[in-house]
């Protein structure tokens, strides 16, 4: 089965990873590097992430390239390093790889602003993004393309993609709640962006990271109004607490997973977790998604 | 020609800032210091206010990240004009020193800079010392600026121990009584302060801005 005939299916819901930095934590990496670079440093533990969402039950996984961009790398002194990371990325991700599940090729913002909040050009994201793309394309089955919080940044994602891809293309921007609903903190509406990427080659419209799994469910009842394309949900778990030196979140699994249950029961066509969320967070859904 | 008083100078600078107009709130700025017009009030009558007039509208969800920047960039800039002329300098209408940064190993410095940047339009002196910056380089700076606040940022759940190393560095160096010390990073919780004993956190910039006065007295 490939992913067009997964969306094809009406009666199929994708069941997405869920998060890696707090899996990374759990397994006391918490030393503040880029996740990017232990693709090399830790790859066992990269794998062994992966491998943990492939047998909770993902349909399929994303590569650990979030920040794997020479303008996002640039910020530690690694873009030198960057097709060696991303050699790694795909080899840690492929080998732990079930049979019938995809590879998702992880996009991330570049981490730079267009003026007037930070410096960077369209000119400058293409490049970055196209370098990125270029190194995974024959490694991945589709792209995802994530929190990005600026609708400019993501057209220039998609554009760097397309130029270099035909593969299925999800683009998921991240949103906050204001008292007029749901914007980017760029200033631009929920139905401005879902409107915009409904004009766009991309197959899938996403929403992730920053909302918890509350809002999201909201989000998505909105969201559905503006396109009549599939849908992709990756909420956090609630936020973060610190104990000590410790993270927790502390949204208990259940109420998480009843969220992403009604996300279905509206039309989410794929679901998975974004920060917080853990492989018993997404082996609940997958049990979910069975039973319905 | 039409000749505007103090007062309307002031409405005119508090408008030219929230609709944004740089060229015009340049112009009133120079206008200001032709008509001998007091810069204090200038100051806080107009460009504060209209500053301040920015930060409520991006509170109520109706700016975003661009126009608060830019309100601040245009303030900033029209300071840059008038301060020259005050007759102490920047120390006139300064509220007090700030220095900031990303801790090390977070390279994450947007929240951080809007923060400086809304210090600074509001009148604070802001050191800005960017991301990936190590606890002690922090200590160093704030010592040799004598500044009142230190103001540091993570964005990860990874980082944000280096927060409370700064606090156990001031602590065995003996100066936790010198400064006020504030935390910022979307994972910082109130708990989370209150376990690093931090003198206070903030929603967002503007809620900065007022945590500082409040420290500070201002």
């Amino acid at each position: 089965m490939s992913f067009h005939d997964w969306l094809e299916d009406d009666s199929k819901t994708i069941l997405f990873d869920g998060g890696l930095g707090s899996e990374l934590i759990k397994r006391g990496l918490t030393s503040g590097k880029i996740p990017d670079i232990l693709n090399i440093e830790q790859s066992e533990i990269i794998s062994e992430i992966h491998k943990s969402y492939y047998d909770a039950g993902s349909d399929m996984c994303q590569t650990n390239t979030f920040g794997s961009t020479p303008l996002n790398l640039s910020h530690y002194n690694l873009e030198i390093r960057i097709e060696e990371i991303i050699e790694n990325a795909l080899e840690n991700i492929k080998k732990v790889r079930l049979s019938g599940c995809l590879i998702v090729g992880d996009i991330g913002p570049t981490g730079e602003f267009r003026p007037p909040v930070g410096n960077a050009s369209s000119d400058e994201w293409y490049s970055s993004f196209s370098i990125q793309v270029k190194l995974l394309e024959t490694g991945v089955d589709l792209w995802h393309i994530e929190t990005i919080s600026d609708l400019e940044e993501m057209l220039t994602a998609i554009r760097a993609v397309r130029d270099v891809s035909k593969k299925p293309l999800i683009a998921s921007i991240t949103y906050k709640r204001t008292k007029k609903g749901f914007f980017t903190i760029m200033g631009d509406s929920l139905e401005k962006c879902v409107e915009t990427l409904n004009n766009e080659d991309v197959d899938v419209i996403g929403a992730n990271c920053t909302l918890g799994s509350n809002d999201m469910l909201d989000l998505l009842k909105n969201a559905i109004e503006f396109t009549d394309k599939p849908l992709s949900v990756k909420p956090n778990a609630g936020q973060p607490v610190i104990k000590g030196d410790q993270t927790y979140y502390e949204q208990p699994i259940n109420e998480f997973v009843n969220d992403i249950k009604e996300m279905i029961g509206v039309g989410a066509k794929i679901v998975g977790g974004c920060c917080g969320t853990s492989p018993k967070t997404i082996n609940a859904i997958r049990k979910i998604i069975d039973s319905l | 020609m039409i000749i505007l008083t103090g007062e309307e100078i002031f409405k005119n600078i508090v408008d030219s800032i929230v609709n944004l107009e740089e060229d015009k709130a340049v112009e009133l700025a120079n206008e200001a210091l032709k008509k001998k017009i007091n810069l204090l009030e200038v100051v806080e009558k107009g460009f504060s206010a209209g500053i301040r007039k920015v930060g409520e509208l991006w509170e109520d969800g109706e700016f975003f990240l661009p126009e608060l920047m830019r309100g601040a960039q245009i303030m900033q800039k029209c300071l840059d004009i008038l301060i020259p002329h005050l007759q102490k300098g920047s120390e006139e209408i300064s509220h007090g020193k700030v220095v900031i940064a990303t801790i090390e190993g977070d390279i994450h410095s947007i929240g951080k800079t809007i923060v400086a940047t809304m210090l600074r339009a509001y009148g604070f002196e802001v050191y800005d010392l960017g991301a990936d910056v190590p606890a002690e380089k922090i200590i160093q700076e704030a010592v040799e600026k004598k500044a009142d606040i230190i103001g540091v940022s993570a964005l990860l759940t990874t980082t944000m121990t280096g927060q409370k190393k700064i606090i156990e560095i001031l602590r065995e160096k003996n100066l936790m009584n010198k400064f006020k010390v504030i935390l910022g990073g979307a994972p910082v919780t109130s708990a989370w302060v209150e376990e690093c004993n931090a003198h206070g956190s903030a929603e967002n910039a503007i809620e900065a801005v007022k945590l500082v006065k409040s420290l500070l007295n201002k």
